[in-house]
């Protein structure tokens, strides 16, 4: 069957639609004392860990969606679900109208996925070698396949390396690779599981560059997970972050700063090079009278630091500016394994468009 | 129904010319490769078979098996296990391998059937056929020897069984290789242990065992008709020619258990997935 013709697809905005899911794991408990392995083996101890607990999410079509949060959050999950890799304990999960599972073969036709540690392309062949089998075994027409290689070979600059093999190729290059392949046949929804793991400077920024160029020019959605907040400030308007397997925030960049604090940096130099104890704010560091602080500028004002500032000391210069979004994230992945928090915080987020839902009884995993 | 199958069909060639396309570039990338991978393998298969060759030769056969009915039942030994190489590539057959590491995934995103996939996905004409050529000697050697009747029919015959030996391996391994959906780390190389225990008993003729231990190796073990019980069928030895379809009715029933726990394993697989990867073994 061919690839369908993109005239042919219904044009509903919204194309995935998450709905009260849950996925659980069970994981047997390993004890470390001798005497414990006959009971172990005979009535082992089984922990359920809730990946997901009842998300609800949406994502329109031509968005790009930044899917973050922190190890064992429950994002790799949501992609394998997204990817008919898995099928949910409870709930639905629809992409196009289409069950990911049950109708695997007709979906994965319109979905491309790239999972940034494991590669689809022939070890031992060449990259063109491999482009030649997806075209055949997606069974992708001639012409549209020749239109999207041309494509994907001036972005992603393939030529270089069009004749050599995967196995001989940087990662930077197989990443490259990888993500061309993963467009031959014109997806319209892209799943980007970690697609900068490994990579340089300049290996990731030619790719974020030509997610965005793909997601202008020819409105392929994407959905794109990572560790590397600012990777994904750059490539995507929206941020859904996920914690303990709840969706806790949904929404823009900014929204996020200010949902969970308007960090910001306070840089002040004085004659003296005892830094100023500021109330309401942090001292980072200090050194040859420059002295760094943070401060939630939600909480307190700058010209009240300032006052404080040069009632202790005579003030030469100041600067100020938001925190890193990496700080942002880092702060907030802090406070939740402090207090664990993350539904209230979700309430909390007036942006948050996507609340959990009272959980239905999960199927046991 | 009929057009279903022929637009199958079709797409099974067409998968088959591409991954056989592959293969020839894979081998064929220069001389060294290509002759040392030849002899490696011809060796490899010919070493399997020299323990019951020399004790045929220095006992002049085997119980009641004559020298050349066991160049026979070696022949055919070799012959229906080197069947599968050409079509299982890329741990086809060892499927427990793909299952505990986590490959399938690799599968589950192309848009075909699995079943398809599987067929298709291992073809590889000429790496895979190292094996046959010492099996087709020894079996047109022996059947030379035997002074069989060689009738069409027989070839029909010897052909039907050859296919349901080979299907009866594959399905073997698939059934023990199943395991991994469900404890994918310890049963990763289940598939390999099962083969090998056929391998290693396949060129044995087993007359003279007791029936429970003989029932055992035609059921829970089916070595017996990986080679023993057919080549006594297509020897005469049986008395009966319908004897010849017992193996290839053998080989449907261990077929449909094989498919039953695969199907089985997989809707285990979409309620847990794979919780690790490992990349190699995969793309060769």
């Amino acid at each position: 069957m061919p690839v369908p013709d993109r005239s042919a697809i219904s044009a509903s905005d919204t194309v995935v639609e998450l709905t009260g899911v849950w996925k659980r794991y069970r994981q047997k408990q390993r004890s470390a004392q001798l005497r414990e392995v006959v009971r172990t083996m005979l009535r082992p101890t089984v922990r359920t860990i809730e990946a997901l607990r009842g998300i609800d999410l949406q994502v329109q079509r031509g968005e790009i969606v930044a899917y973050a949060g922190p190890n064992g959050a429950g994002k790799s999950t949501t992609v394998k679900l997204l990817s008919g890799l898995l099928a949910p304990d409870a709930g639905s999960v629809r992409v196009f109208g289409l069950d990911p599972v049950r109708d695997r073969v007709r979906y994965v036709r319109r979905i491309g996925v790239v999972f940034g540690q494991r590669t689809e392309l022939w070890w031992d062949h060449s990259i063109a070698a491999s482009y030649e089998w997806k075209r055949v075994v997606w069974d992708v027409p001639r012409d549209r396949y020749e239109r999207m290689l041309g494509f994907v070979k001036e972005l992603l600059g393939l030529d270089e390396f069009f004749h050599t093999t995967a196995r001989e190729l940087s990662l930077g290059q197989k990443m490259r690779a990888d993500l061309g392949m993963a467009l031959l046949h014109e997806p319209e929804i892209l799943f980007l599981d970690e697609p900068t793991l490994g990579l340089d400077v300049l290996a990731k920024r030619q790719m974020l560059q030509f997610v965005k160029d793909l997601n202008r020019e020819r409105q392929v959605t994407v959905m794109v997970t990572s560790h590397d907040m600012s990777d994904l400030e750059q490539l995507a308007g929206r941020i859904v972050m996920i914690h303990h397997g709840n969706i806790a925030f949904d929404g823009d960049f900014d929204q996020l700063r200010r949902a969970f604090s308007d960090r910001r940096r306070l840089l002040i130099e004085t004659a003296e090079a005892t830094a100023p104890r500021l109330a309401g704010a942090d001292l980072l560091h200090s050194a040859a009278g420059r002295h760094e602080y943070v401060f939630d500028a939600s909480e307190v004002k700058i010209a009240a630091l300032l006052e404080q500032a040069a009632a202790q000391a005579q003030v030469l210069d100041v600067e100020t500016h938001r925190a890193d979004i990496d700080d942002v994230i880092a702060d907030i992945y802090l406070r939740w394994q402090h207090d664990g928090k993350a539904q209230a915080l979700a309430t909390d987020a007036q942006s948050s468009q996507a609340q959990p839902a009272a959980p239905p009884a999960p199927t046991d995993a | 129904m009929a057009n279903g199958l022929a637009r199958a069909l079709l797409r099974i060639l067409q998968l088959w010319r591409l991954y056989g396309a592959m293969d020839v570039i894979w081998i064929a990338r220069d001389a060294k490769t290509f002759i040392t991978w030849y002899i490696t393998d011809i060796v490899v298969n010919g070493a399997a078979v020299t323990a019951t060759l020399l004790l045929a030769e220095r006992f002049s056969g085997i119980g009641p098996w004559a020298k050349s009915q066991v160049l026979f039942l070696l022949g055919y030994a070799v012959l229906a296990s080197g069947l599968l190489d050409p079509f299982c590539n890329y741990n086809v057959k060892y499927v427990s391998r793909r299952l505990g590491r986590g490959q399938l995934d690799h599968t589950l995103i192309q848009p075909q059937p699995i079943w398809m996939a599987l067929l298709t996905e291992g073809f590889s004409p000429l790496s895979g056929t190292a094996a046959l050529l010492p099996g087709l000697v020894l079996l047109v050697w022996a059947t030379h020897a035997l002074h069989l009747s060689v009738t069409p029919a027989w070839i029909a015959a010897l052909l039907l069984n050859l296919l349901a030996s080979a299907i009866i391996i594959l399905a073997f391994s698939y059934l023990w290789g199943s395991l991994a959906f469900w404890a994918p780390r310890s049963a990763e190389e289940i598939s390999s242990s099962a083969l090998r225990t056929l391998d290693q008993l396949k060129s044995f003729p087993l007359d003279g065992l007791g029936l429970g231990l003989l029932g055992g190796l035609l059921t829970v073990l089916p070595v017996g008709f990986v080679a023993w019980y057919p080549c006594r069928a297509l020897l005469g030895i049986e008395q009966s020619a319908y004897q010849l379809f017992t193996t290839p009715i053998a080989a449907a029933i261990i077929s449909a258990a094989a498919i039953l726990a695969f199907r089985g394993g997989l809707k285990q697989y979409a309620r847990t997935g794979s919780q690790r990867y490992l990349s190699f073994g995969h793309r060769r």
